[in-house]
């Protein structure tokens, strides 16, 4: 096979969320751009993360009220699940998609390069496509390589009966039962949606609390809904090992407090985190460093400690959010462009696709009170809102934390239907450094669920009005609990 | 121990910060010079009330600074700061069995502050880009101590090289606005955060172009863009005309002359500008309305019943006018000394606020350097302002015994500029007569004196 030398600008390696829109804003600003993806356009997060998980958890939900609509007078009689549909056209959903990507880097100029790269100096990689390897010398390059689910020694991923995400969003068949190992985000969307289409689905976590640290007032909503719809939930207990068996595996289990047993899964779904993708890429020929956890460290304008090379995405480190790199994405590409751009964020929105979804933007009550701060909360039930009661949604809250002395509104907490929706209010309010008392002033459209988020804001200042707040005792009332 | 911005005279609320003299890590003891401070023309040196170690300098240098407002922080013996609380990354979503990194999620709420960047505290940034260097710095503050600006806002200030953290905010709740950041990179401060390079006291006038730029921006600011605001200031409110006249300053001469002599004794050094004060003085007993202010809110004309005379000095970081206090009732020697020392103090930056107190009329010096006569600005609110130029020797056409013939005399010119809302041109002109008067006969001041 030939070896072809090719001279790029600006090389952006990966193209997830955060190389794509890093890749089309380099475009923008007049760079010549080469995008090398070993796997598909679109990265993680467009192939097997948030587009096709949000595709199969839509489906489920829309199952359950065919199923369970009844309350409402809805009766539909022999609903199923025809699961490889359910996956072909979540797999539409995503080529949509990905082929969007492909139109628009095309569209912008960029040269993709597809293969497996490798630094091999600081300027140069070698990208093996299937044409032969590509040497690609670069002035700048930008690393978006991401991530990828962590493996679990003794759970070799089969795909079969060990999944990890990525096989869990290709299921040709509903398992009959299913073990989640990890209650973390992941782990809950998917054994949500499972669930929903009739799997017996287990839950184990190491932790004694799911989510690790989602504030506790709407884990427990999740929690209870999950438990209500059949999901056994195993907190504080770890998982020693698996053997397979006649049908499907058998998991050995040990509760922290309890003794050790052993039980059958069809399926198991390995979700205990994400590992960076930052070994075989020939780092070290490049200089890069990386911190204990494997990602590369990266300063205010996602430069790493190689001048010329750049990190965004989930291999620049926490959060791991798709929005979180392409933000990343844009402020690197502006920054290469000798524009006076940098990481600035104040408010970094996250939502998790639970039932109800859960999301959440800025200091956490703990947090803030941990800091010394002042904190104001106010709560407001969504059972007091109309919009989520006509939904039959009622279950969940929004909860917002004010800074007493400032009157600045730090965070905002939010489990409930369109929650991930109601955020985007949330987010730009804290990003605009708004006050509780401007959430609460401002004018929302009835009825609709973003109106528990002014009234929460109400609720913080002590005067709420669909719920009862009994007048503060003292002159001063720090907080506002309902 | 934070040290706050002391009081800096009376009225003075505020001042632009010029130069600190300390910086972090620096000892320092009681009354030890830390900061100056330049108010509204004097520049003035703070001095220490604390002793210790500088712990954080809270101020930048070209800032505007607020009486009472945090100037820099000592370090206790102690010297311990309260250590910012970081968020451990508590683990979720792994089994017990393993330590992987935590679920992504479940530690995104942690980590909503921009943390990240400290994270490389080797990293080359500040090389290429230290234009925007004083953006991350305030970026790097936890949501609650972040500066109330939108993210538009934030932008500007990045690329304009201005630490919002640093500017007080005109919006509700101290909210930086985006005209905040507009006004402050137009007062110049931007310039002192991106480096202070260019130094304050280089005039802009004479600042040598570095070889192979073709130009070179320096921050207006300081005192310049002080005497900047008092010019236009000035020429927007008074309506100003110049009447030149001449005089014969042979008389003049032989009296300095004589006075220079009595004054070395004394070790006082005369100049010329005593004997012309106390001539202002006495032709300003006749025509007070030279000696007034016009007060535009309360539409009143206010004569002064005293008579301050406002020097104007050229030091090298600009003009500046310190004012020889009750000229009517000193002696010309007495008058001098105090000339001396003002010119001393200027040139040193050692003026204080009640130096520029209070002024009623100014005279200036145009003379020293050359020309014939000069069109000053008059010093507003005063409705007047004297030019005083250069004596030469010149032929002219005298009277002697009925006879005409010609002398060589001591020559010049006076200039005065004045404020035509409140004195006509006939008025100005009939009290360069009478001064001129006491100029060519200067005998007449002790006289009538």
């Amino acid at each position: 096979m030939a070896n072809t030398q090719q001279q790029a600008d600006v090389v952006v390696l990966g193209s997830g969320p955060a190389g794509y829109v890093c890749a089309i804003r380099l475009a923008q600003l007049g760079k010549k751009v080469t995008v090398v993806e070993r796997g598909e356009l679109g990265g993680v997060c467009l192939n097997v993360g948030c587009i096709p998980s949000k595709a199969l958890i839509h489906a489920g939900s829309v199952f359950e009220r065919a199923v369970h609509g009844s309350e409402m007078g809805i009766e539909i009689k022999g609903a199923s699940v025809n699961m490889p549909k359910l996956i072909e056209w979540k797999s539409s959903v995503v080529k949509k998609l990905t082929g969007g990507v492909a139109q628009l880097l095309k569209a912008n100029g960029c040269t993709v390069v597809a293969g497996d790269a490798k630094f091999t100096s600081p300027k140069t990689m070698d990208v093996k496509t299937k044409d032969g390897v590509v040497t690609l010398s670069f002035n700048t390059c930008v690393v978006a390589t991401g991530s990828r689910p962590t493996k679990l020694p003794g759970f070799e991923v089969d795909q079969k009966k060990i999944l990890d995400s990525t096989g869990a969003l290709a299921l040709q068949e509903v398992p009959k039962t299913m073990l989640c190992i990890g209650g973390g985000y992941i782990g809950l969307e998917l054994g949500t949606f499972y669930s929903k289409v009739g799997t017996e689905v287990t839950v184990v976590e190491g932790f004694s609390n799911l989510l690790g640290m989602v504030d506790p007032d709407l884990t427990r909503v999740v929690q209870r809904k999950l438990e209500k719809r059949g999901v056994k939930i195993l907190l504080s207990t770890s998982v020693k090992g698996c053997k397979p068996a006649k049908k499907g595996l058998d998991v050995t289990l040990t509760p922290k407090d309890g003794k050790e047993f052993t039980q059958n899964f069809d399926t198991v779904l390995v979700t205990i985190g994400r590992t960076p993708n930052s070994d075989g890429l020939g780092f070290e020929k490049a200089g890069l460093k990386l911190d204990s956890k494997g990602f590369l460290i990266v300063d205010a304008y996602r430069r790493t400690n190689v001048p010329h090379i750049y990190a965004i995405g989930d291999i620049a480190g926490q959060p791991l959010l798709a929005h979180k790199g392409s933000k990343e994405g844009i402020v690197a590409a502006e920054v290469i462009a000798g524009k006076k751009t940098s990481y600035d964020v104040i408010a970094m929105p996250a939502v998790i696709f639970t039932d109800p979804e859960i999301a959440t933007v800025g200091l956490t009550e703990a947090e803030a009170r941990a800091k010394g701060i002042d904190v104001k909360v106010g709560i407001f039930p969504l059972a007091a809102n109309g919009r989520a009661l006509s939904m039959a949604e009622p279950e969940g809250l929004v909860k917002v934390i004010g800074d007493g002395k400032t009157g600045r509104l730090l965070g905002v907490h939010i489990v409930g239907v369109e929650a991930s929706n109601v955020i985007a209010e949330a987010t730009i309010a804290i990003e605009m450094g708004a006050s509780v008392e401007d959430v609460a002033l401002t004018v929302h459209a009835h009825p609709t669920v973003p109106e528990s988020l002014m009234e929460a804001a109400e609720a913080a200042l002590g005067h709420a009005i669909h719920i009862y707040q009994k007048k503060p005792t003292a002159p001063q009332a720090t907080a506002a609990r309902v | 121990m934070q040290f706050k911005l002391p009081e800096l005279g009376e009225g003075v609320h505020e001042g632009e910060l010029v130069k600190w003299k300390v910086k972090v890590g620096d000892m320092v003891g009681y009354d030890q010079s830390l900061c100056e401070i330049m108010t509204d023309k004097a520049t003035v040196e703070i001095p220490s009330a604390f002793k210790g170690k500088v712990g954080s300098i809270d101020a930048k240098e070209g800032e505007t600074v607020h009486v009472g407002q945090v100037m820099l922080t000592f370090e206790s013996a102690e010297g311990t700061k309260t250590a910012a609380t970081g968020a451990s990354a508590g683990a979720s979503g792994g089994n017990g069995t393993t330590t992987q990194a935590p679920a992504p999620m479940s530690a995104a709420p942690a980590k909503t502050a921009p943390s990240t960047p400290s994270k490389a505290p080797s990293s080359p940034s500040a090389s290429s880009y230290s234009a925007g260097s004083a953006g991350p710095a305030t970026e790097n503050l936890s949501i609650e101590s972040r500066p109330l600006a939108a993210p538009s806002t934030r932008r500007l200030a990045r690329e304009s090289g201005v630490d919002l953290g640093r500017l007080s905010g005109t919006g509700p709740h101290g909210r930086v606005m985006r005209e905040d950041v507009e006004t402050f990179v137009r007062g110049g401060g931007a310039g002192a955060i991106a480096g202070g390079a260019p130094s304050f006291k280089a005039p802009i006038g004479r600042t040598s172009i570095p070889a192979g730029q073709m130009e070179e921006r320096v921050p207006f600011k300081g005192l310049r863009k002080k005497i900047a605001e008092k010019m236009r200031l000035s020429k927007d409110h008074a309506t100003h005309f110049t009447y030149v006249e001449e005089a014969d300053a042979t008389a003049l001469v032989q009296l300095r002359a004589q006075a220079k002599e009595i004054g070395a004794k004394q070790g006082i050094k005369v100049t010329y500008l005593p004997i012309v004060m106390k001539a202002m003085v006495a032709s300003l007993r006749k025509f007070p309305i030279l000696n007034s202010s016009l007060d535009e809110e309360k539409q009143e004309l206010v004569y002064k019943h005293y008579f301050n005379i406002g020097l104007s000095i050229q030091t090298e970081d600009g003009l500046t006018a310190p004012v020889v206090k009750d000229v009517a009732n000193k002696s010309i020697l007495q008058i001098a000394k105090e000339i001396e020392d003002l010119v001393t103090r200027a040139r040193a930056k050692k003026l204080t606020q009640d130096d520029f107190h209070g002024s009623t009329i100014t005279l200036t010096n145009a003379g020293s350097i050359g020309g014939l006569f000069a069109t000053p600005i008059i010093n507003y609110p005063e409705v007047a302002i004297l030019g005083f130029n250069k004596i030469f020797r010149k032929p002219v056409a005298v009277m002697v015994n009925g006879k005409e013939e010609v002398q060589i005399r001591d020559w010049t010119y006076f200039s005065i500029s004045l404020d035509h809302r409140v004195v006509d041109g006939a008025v100005g002109a009939e009290f360069m007569v009478d001064f001129i008067k006491y100029i060519q006969n200067p005998s007449l001041l002790v006289l009538e004196g």
